[in-house]
């Protein structure tokens, strides 16, 4: 029998400026079934509401003020006050460019999906997150997700280029 | 030389918590139910149509109090840079690409801008009255090779006028 996901057992937390925006994602979650969600329209809010109770996933976007998804990332993946640094963070932003992907990336983000999004697209980050969790790296100037997706073969131990 | 990478084994819970073989949605959704989500979207279209209307409104006002002396060029710049990116985000989502590919047209030429000049005033006007075009003409999709050529003039007077 095929796997299936409960999306009702899964809580969100939406960090996002724009209303339309977040009523969207809140409608397409509620079509999947989910109870637990949270909007939040900017990043000192969102510290609040994830020092208070636990979130499951977050989906954020990156153009935010004063602060930006990426300084929420920050906090989450390196804050000694961040009440939990793996949690799955999906941004969700018009910022689409290779530079914040990049960024993003390297700060620590689960998935990125461009916006304009579709649902399909948005669906399968979804599942990505919740069924496919990833190993996490901790390294000097780097904690999050393991950012090598591609499984190759390698001969070094730490798969780096450098050895 | 770099610390050896700690490699944190991925975290069980959340798949744990929510995937099963008896309830809920399969990894791949069913046709059926792409349609379902997608109807959520298009419900939501009149209210985005709305909200992207009223964003050209205020770049409009922003940027003629800006040209006009009234308000500080880089305070409209941002202004318009904030509701052009939205426009780019909300555009392809509600089925209007080409308001998305506009207003990354525009939200690239204004980002850095600190300073308007009547070029970059006509140029910024030129996007605005383009993006009000494709929502009263109501052009979904990428439109025809008119809106091509529109978008490929908007990037080479992009390149030429940004720098100057």
């Amino acid at each position: 029998m095929p796997e299936k996901i409960d999306f009702s057992k899964v809580s969100f937390l939406i960090v996002d400026q724009n209303k339309l925006s977040t009523q969207l994602i809140r409608d397409i979650l509620a079509m999947l079934e989910v109870t637990r969600v949270r909007s939040v329209t900017s990043v000192a809010r969102a510290r609040n509401v994830l020092r208070g109770e636990p979130v499951d996933i977050i989906i954020t976007e990156y153009h935010m003020e004063p602060e930006t998804g990426i300084d929420l990332i920050d906090w989450i993946r390196t804050g000694m006050d961040s009440p939990d640094r793996m949690i799955p963070i999906i941004m969700l932003t018009a910022n689409s460019e290779e530079e914040y992907v990049m960024r993003a990336r390297d700060r620590g983000v689960t998935e990125f999906l461009a916006k304009p999004f579709n649902v399909e697209g948005l669906y399968r980050r979804l599942v990505s997150v919740i069924a496919r969790p990833r190993a996490f790296v901790n390294i000097d100037d780097y904690f999050g997700p393991d950012r090598r997706r591609r499984q190759v073969d390698y001969g070094g131990p730490d798969r780096r280029r450098a050895d | 030389m770099a610390r050896r990478a700690q490699i944190i084994p991925p975290r069980p819970d959340l798949r744990r918590k929510a995937v099963n073989h008896t309830r809920g949605f399969d990894f791949k959704l069913s046709p059926a139910m792409v349609q379902k989500l997608e109807q959520v979207v298009h419900k939501a279209r009149d209210s985005f149509t709305a909200d992207i209307a009223a964003r050209l409104v205020a770049m409009r006002t922003a940027l003629r109090e800006a040209s006009d002396g009234e308000a500080d060029a880089g305070q409209a710049l941002h202004a318009i840079y904030r509701d052009s990116l939205e426009i780019k985000g909300a555009g392809g989502t509600i089925g209007f690409d080409l308001l998305t590919a506009i207003g990354k047209s525009l939200n690239d030429f204004v980002s850095g801008l600190q300073e308007l000049d009547p070029r970059r005033v006509d140029i910024i006007d030129l996007h605005i009255d383009a993006l009000y075009v494709v929502l009263a003409d109501n052009i979904t999709g990428r439109g025809g090779p008119t809106e091509a050529a529109v978008l490929k003039a908007f990037s080479a007077v992009r390149e030429k006028f940004k720098d100057d």
